[in-house]
């Protein structure tokens, strides 16, 4: 039992409750089925045990998202927002049952990236756009949180040292803000640079972890510690316990700001699945666990199909 | 409503738009039937209102109630409604508010639609750059404006869509993808911040419109767009949604390098209006800044509405009383050759 404070426990019956009869998990009560919904619910419900009784049921459903070449869409109607491919991937981790899925859509992240370019002379944004990582969307860009998620998946499946994977991390060290820090994944624009941004940088760390030397993020680390105290929303705070906790520096006062941020569903309203596993994750990534959702050992079947 | 964007509502051709659909069907050589759409779609006369509010504890909602009146909006089309507040929240920076619409013109707006009998008045927002919605929220101060006003406040990033067909076809998008939430409202309300931008040019009502595209469809920050086209797609959205009321803070604006990193520029202006476009233009001209030079305000023209200064009618105070250049800068390409003359 990782969950450790009663309002945690809350935010467990809350995802139980957003549970759909035919399986997975819906963004809020009363919607349908989503596959990020699903995922990050799978996430946060397998801190409380390796299985619980709606796992089985929302990793199955996850596989009807799935198509032939291993993408996953966030609808049928947007089959080129294929952003969750990742997350599935990371909730099929450790399932042996589901070796088959995330195997595939490991492989179609591997073969998969966004629109990229040499760099033109003179162009007003200060990032290397020929480094590639993982676009939101078919046929844009490849940003941040995208690439992230794919990085990680590929690290807890066993592809941390594949060519994508390497490459990858080089695109989200470049797209590091001089000051510290991460956004979206611009770094300047006609050489002013621009804001970070909690959630991106913690992100950003939480796949630099173990893969970088820690003077190549200290100035990010710093942005991150000097900004969490003052977080109060779920994604921003989530990511940024993930990827303080990653770097073995989870705040000391980590829970006492998830439960404020729990509070603040007053203010806010009811958060949805996705941004309560975030925040479920960020909770557990540090502190008396002493293990990150993120960090454990790749997956002992990974394959060795690509390497 | 006589200014009311409408796509069908007949209007006498001038001879300008002679003279450019007879171009175009020369050009393609296949005559009349050739000629795109939107020369054939009827340019309105639009009216403008323009307030001086010096600054924001001043009584914001007034101004609007007045400018509503003097825009002819008649009680009926507002009983009983519900509004959606649509405004420029992008991301947040210490020290620098003037990037999103300042909390009270949209606790003015609010009252003024409770006050002229709206049934609800809600506030929807998808920004652009952050995934954390409720994060640009809080720490643009909205969220303590509408929890003590009883406001809800809708993420547009993470909610489920609609389709319709891309009505504008500036772009290649054959569909957009819309908030279902925006089927359960009868108006929907830009409230902009009026602001230069380092690729557009100028980001007011219409621009604003971008927040409405969910981000799990359209990625951070919104990159479908840009790959479409910025200005193809900023046509594309207004004349697909079709809005229906524009109001774009000038209290205090962003000029330099917006619409992140340019600096605060006091004007002391509320621009308001029922068709984006003019009121894009008025914003322009009180900017200094030439709306035909803006490239996508130089296609809605005589489309999604009227530019000229002719065709606007022009309500409360004068352009010319309330000019205030913003800061173009060199290294912009979008800013260059703009300057209202």
């Amino acid at each position: 039992m990782l969950l450790r404070s009663p309002q945690l426990n809350e935010v467990v019956t809350v995802l139980e409750s957003r549970a759909v009869p035919e399986g997975g998990f819906c963004p809020r009560s009363g919607e349908p089925f989503r596959s990020d919904s699903t995922a990050w619910g799978v996430l946060a419900l397998s801190l409380l045990g390796p299985v619980h009784s709606l796992l089985g049921g929302a990793r199955d459903k996850l596989i009807t998202a799935q198509d032939s070449e291993g993408m996953l869409s966030v609808s049928q109607e947007h089959e080129e927002a294929f952003w969750p491919t990742s997350l599935a991937v990371l909730a099929w981790n450790g399932s042996q049952l589901h070796e088959t899925y995330w195997k595939r859509s490991v492989l179609y992240l591997l073969k998969t990236t966004g629109q990229h370019r040499s760099r033109i002379p003179g162009e007003p944004a200060g990032h290397d756009p020929s480094i590639h990582g993982w676009p939101w969307i078919r046929g844009t860009h490849s940003w941040i949180e995208p690439t992230v998620l794919a990085v990680i998946a590929l690290k807890v499946t066993g592809y941390g040292q594949h060519d994508r994977t390497r490459e990858a991390i080089r695109m989200i060290l470049n797209r590091q803000l001089p000051h510290g820090g991460w956004n979206y994944g611009n770094t300047l624009v006609f050489g002013r640079e621009l804001h970070p941004m909690p959630e991106s940088a913690g992100a950003a760390l939480t796949a630099l972890a173990g893969e970088v030397a820690p003077a190549q993020v200290a100035r990010s680390l710093d942005y991150l510690h000097g900004e969490v105290d003052r977080l109060r929303t779920p994604i921003s705070l989530g990511w940024a316990l993930l990827g303080l906790g990653a770097w073995g520096q989870w705040p000391s006062n980590g829970l006492a700001l998830v439960e404020r941020c729990l509070a603040n569903q007053s203010r806010y309203g009811a958060y949805d699945t996705s941004a309560l596993g975030v925040l479920v994750l960020g909770a557990c990534a540090g502190g008396a666990s002493g293990r990150h959702p993120f960090l454990d050992k790749p997956n002992s079947v990974a394959a060795s199909m690509l390497q | 409503m006589a200014d009311h964007m409408d796509s069908t509502t007949p209007r006498r051709l001038t001879r300008r738009d002679v003279l450019m659909a007879a171009g175009v069907g020369l050009v393609l050589g296949v005559g009349s039937l050739a000629v795109p759409r939107r020369y054939l779609r009827m340019p309105q006369q639009a009216q403008v209102f323009v307030d001086k509010v010096a600054h924001y504890e001043m009584e914001i909602a007034g101004s609007i109630l007045r400018g509503i009146q003097e825009l002819g909006v008649s009680p009926d089309e507002l009983k009983g409604k519900r509004i959606l507040l649509k405004p420029n929240l992008v991301e947040t920076a210490s020290g620098a508010p003037h990037i999103n619409t300042h909390p009270l013109v949209l606790r003015g707006t609010i009252e003024a639609f409770l006050r002229l009998g709206a049934a609800a008045v809600m506030v929807a927002e998808g920004p652009g750059h952050r995934r954390d919605t409720l994060a640009v929220y809080e720490e643009s101060g909205l969220a303590d404006v509408l929890t003590e006003d009883h406001i809800p406040f809708h993420d547009l990033n993470y909610i489920t869509g609609y389709e319709l067909p891309n009505a504008g076809r500036q772009s290649q998008m054959k569909t957009l993808t819309f908030p279902a939430l925006f089927k359960e409202v009868d108006w929907i309300v830009s409230v902009a911040k009026m602001k230069t931008h380092h690729m557009a040019g100028v980001t007011l009502s219409m621009k604003n419109l971008f927040g409405v595209m969910p981000g799990i469809y359209y990625g951070w920050p919104k990159n479908v767009l840009h790959h479409a086209g910025i200005e193809n797609s900023i046509l594309d959205i207004n004349a697909t949604l079709k809005p229906n009321f524009a109001i774009v803070d000038g209290i205090v604006g962003m000029e330099g390098d917006g619409p992140i990193m340019g600096d605060p520029k006091k004007v002391g202006v509320l621009v308001m209006g029922r068709n984006l476009a003019a009121v894009d233009a008025t914003c322009c001209r009180i900017m200094g800044i030439d709306p035909y030079k803006v490239s996508y305000l130089e296609r809605a023209d005589k489309w999604l509405g009227p530019l000229g200064e002719a065709s606007i009618d022009q309500r409360g105070e004068s352009l010319a009383s309330v000019r205030t250049n913003f800061q173009l800068l060199d290294e912009i390409p979008a800013h260059q050759g703009i300057r209202l003359g």
